[in-house]
């Protein structure tokens, strides 16, 4: 008998164990989003013209279900075309991307509180030093340069409303 | 003629030239830059040129589109690094050649390939375009939904690792476009009683979170990565003897260019890969490749420029978005209450010669900003990345922001950021679902107009014959990897 390079040793070699996880992921997510369509109003067919408002989605719905249940195995053909579907993501993400992450959403949070001017001065500052900025004069210039420049550009010339946030009770 | 010596007069304001040219200015400046594209920088744009003259908005938008291409080139040529992915096969031939001490020289060949490729390109594009409009208005609901089928097809073949994935997020995209209130019964989807998505989601925080946020967070894990950079003082033109040698690479990688642009959902990317193989393939001197050969620069960067205007073809003519950039526009020109497709081209055709002309300055434009600038584009990919992306953040809050003020805005964008991070690191790309969102609008009116003509028949749809070879075509296009493989074995 022939022995194929290409055919998996066992059982659990046909499964790519991230896009198990990521196709587990995904069926959940389609099942939920089905079960909305199914709350969506109904309307008389006379008024929708026989196409329910939830037809269109159920439809992608499925099709997307479909091709979901394919990328376990995925792997397989693609390693047969020479492409490595883990070379992305054999490292697992870095430190770094979920403190900016996490810093980026804290900022934009309290955003509302801090007004605009403040939101961009605590960007510039924050992941500059974040990222391992240390040189401070470079930072000193960045920070009060650019939030400068950003407000003139877009609050000044080209009239885009900034909240004023804490400055405002500052001033007051 | 007349059309076209109108759109000529709605460019040749001194303001639109001043746009067209700062396009063409921002467009080399973050083609060079790595890790900004051309369009993470059509997504920032388009909230900042709402409040604009539409045909000085969208000039700015093509001219960025053409120019970023070419910025690409001056960092693959000069650190190795492309600025952006259509330069990818430009480095193969251009560093080594930098390396040997002709860095000026690479540019030069890089920048006159590619006006040349532009310029073909756009020469196709004014003929071809209203010949596929006329074509077009002929075209009822079913045959829109069978070439809005075809189109999402294509994503399959994208760049990416995994066509499969593509059509994933390319249907996703349609998913979303599924949000807000159905416009024929007026029903509420997928709002979950956020009063923000009654209107569904909008298009410029999605477009600006997955290309500008998600790459802030890439970058984020190689902040300290060290680039060698060969000096070049200046941008050296090839002679006419060089030329001459060179015009038959140059004139076929134009064509395959401009064909593969024309394609919807192909992009640079592809074109100017197979630009390379062809140039190659028909090369004489086949073992100078990948040690500094000329075609090997010439080759790509033609078929890349020449994509850039053939993608705008099927944009402009058909409202079907011939690559991500072009998607990007697109979106603009409807924010602009423009309705992309043949009545574009038949209502106001001056409006679209005058993008083809912002599209011919741009492509002499970066010519002359590459002679004056290519040392200071050089030195770009050198501003520090702890700098240089919280500033493209900023760019992004006040682009989200503006754009509706509105901060759940703002959110959906960092919401797009970390799904596009993370949709990257499992290998579904961006553009597809950016393009499906575009696209999601009339693939469901196309297709609920086409289901209420043929009383819910669906069968009765390919009773037309232009719907029947979309279907064809959509078939031959999800199945191409199977026989593509099949005859590539033979």
């Amino acid at each position: 008998m022939k022995n194929n390079k290409n055919a998996p040793k066992s059982l659990g070699a046909l499964f790519n164990k991230s896009d198990t996880i990521i196709a587990i992921l995904l069926t959940f997510i389609i099942g939920f989003l089905w079960f909305e369509t199914t709350k969506f109003e109904k309307v008389p067919d006379l008024f929708s013209n026989n196409i329910p408002p939830e037809m269109f989605p159920q439809i992608l719905l499925i099709i997307i279900l479909g091709m979901v249940l394919i990328i376990p195995f995925e792997h397989i053909f693609l390693k047969k075309n020479g492409k490595d579907i883990d070379s992305s993501r054999k490292n697992s993400v870095e430190f770094s991307t979920i403190g900016t992450m996490f810093i980026l959403s804290a900022i934009i949070a309290s955003s509302q509180v801090l007004g605009a001017a403040l939101t961009i001065i605590a960007v510039s500052v924050s992941l500059p030093i974040y990222w391992g900025e240390r040189r401070l004069k470079v930072l000193i210039s960045y920070v009060i340069g650019f939030p400068l420049f950003v407000i003139v550009l877009f609050n000044i010339i080209l009239g885009v409303h900034f909240e004023p946030g804490l400055l405002e009770l500052i001033k007051n | 003629m007349e059309d076209i010596i109108k759109g000529i007069g709605l460019l040749l304001e001194f303001q639109n030239i001043l746009l067209i040219l700062s396009g063409v200015l921002i467009g080399v400046l973050v083609g060079a830059l790595p890790g900004l594209s051309s369009p993470m920088a059509i997504a920032l744009l388009i909230p900042f040129t709402i409040s604009l003259d539409p045909v000085a908005a969208i000039a700015m938008m093509a001219a960025l589109y053409c120019a970023g291409t070419f910025g690409g080139s001056i960092t693959a040529i000069l650190i190795n690094a492309p600025g952006a992915p259509p330069a990818v096969a430009t480095a193969l031939d251009g560093y080594p050649m930098a390396k040997n001490g002709e860095p000026g020289r690479a540019l030069g060949l890089a920048a006159v390939s590619s006006v040349f490729g532009g310029i073909f390109s756009l020469i196709i594009f004014i003929f071809a375009a209203p010949l596929l409009a006329k074509l077009a208005l002929e075209f009822g609901p079913a045959e829109y939904f069978g070439l809005a089928v075809f189109a999402l097809s294509m994503l399959a073949s994208m760049s990416g690792k995994s066509s499969l994935r593509n059509l994933i997020s390319g249907l996703v995209g349609v998913l979303i476009g599924t949000i807000g209130i159905h416009l024929t019964t007026g029903v509420e989807r997928f709002t979950f009683d956020i009063p923000d998505l009654e209107e569904g989601i909008h298009f410029v925080p999605v477009l600006i979170g997955l290309f500008a946020v998600s790459e802030l967070f890439k970058q984020s894990e190689k902040l300290n990565a060290v680039v060698e950079r060969i000096q070049a003082k200046a941008l050296r033109l090839p002679t006419l003897f060089e030329l001459k040698k060179l015009k038959y690479t140059i004139l076929r990688s134009s064509g395959i260019g401009t064909f593969i642009g024309i394609l919807p959902a192909e992009g640079s990317t592809v074109a100017a890969i197979i630009g390379y193989n062809e140039a190659r393939r028909w090369s004489k001197d086949k073992d100078s490749f990948g040690k500094g050969s000329p075609e090997g620069i010439v080759g790509p960067e033609a078929a890349n420029n020449a994509a850039a205007g053939g993608a705008m073809v099927p944009t402009l003519a058909l409202g079907i978005p011939g690559s991500g950039s072009t998607a990007l526009i697109l979106a603009a020109l409807i924010m602009h209450g423009f309705r992309p497709g043949p009545y574009l081209i038949s209502e106001t055709p001056e409006f679209v010669y005058a993008i083809f002309g912002a599209m011919l300055i741009a492509n002499l434009g970066f010519l002359f900003i590459g002679l004056v600038g290519a040392k200071f584009f050089s030195l770009v990919a050198f501003i520090p990345k702890k700098l240089l992306w919280p500033a493209v953040f900023i760019f992004s809050m006040i682009g989200s922001y503006s754009f509706a003020s509105s901060m759940f805005d703002v959110w959906v964008m960092l919401a797009a950021g970390l799904v596009g991070y993370f949709m990257d690191r499992h290998g579904f790309s961006a553009a597809p679902l950016v393009m499906g969102l575009i696209l999601g609008k009339l693939v469901e009116e196309s297709f609920s107009q086409s289901m209420i003509i043929h009383d819910n028949n669906f069968f009765a749809l390919l009773e037309s014959p232009v719907v029947l070879l979309f279907f064809v075509l959509t078939f031959l296009s999800l199945s191409s990897p199977f026989w593509t493989r099949y005859f590539s074995k033979k």
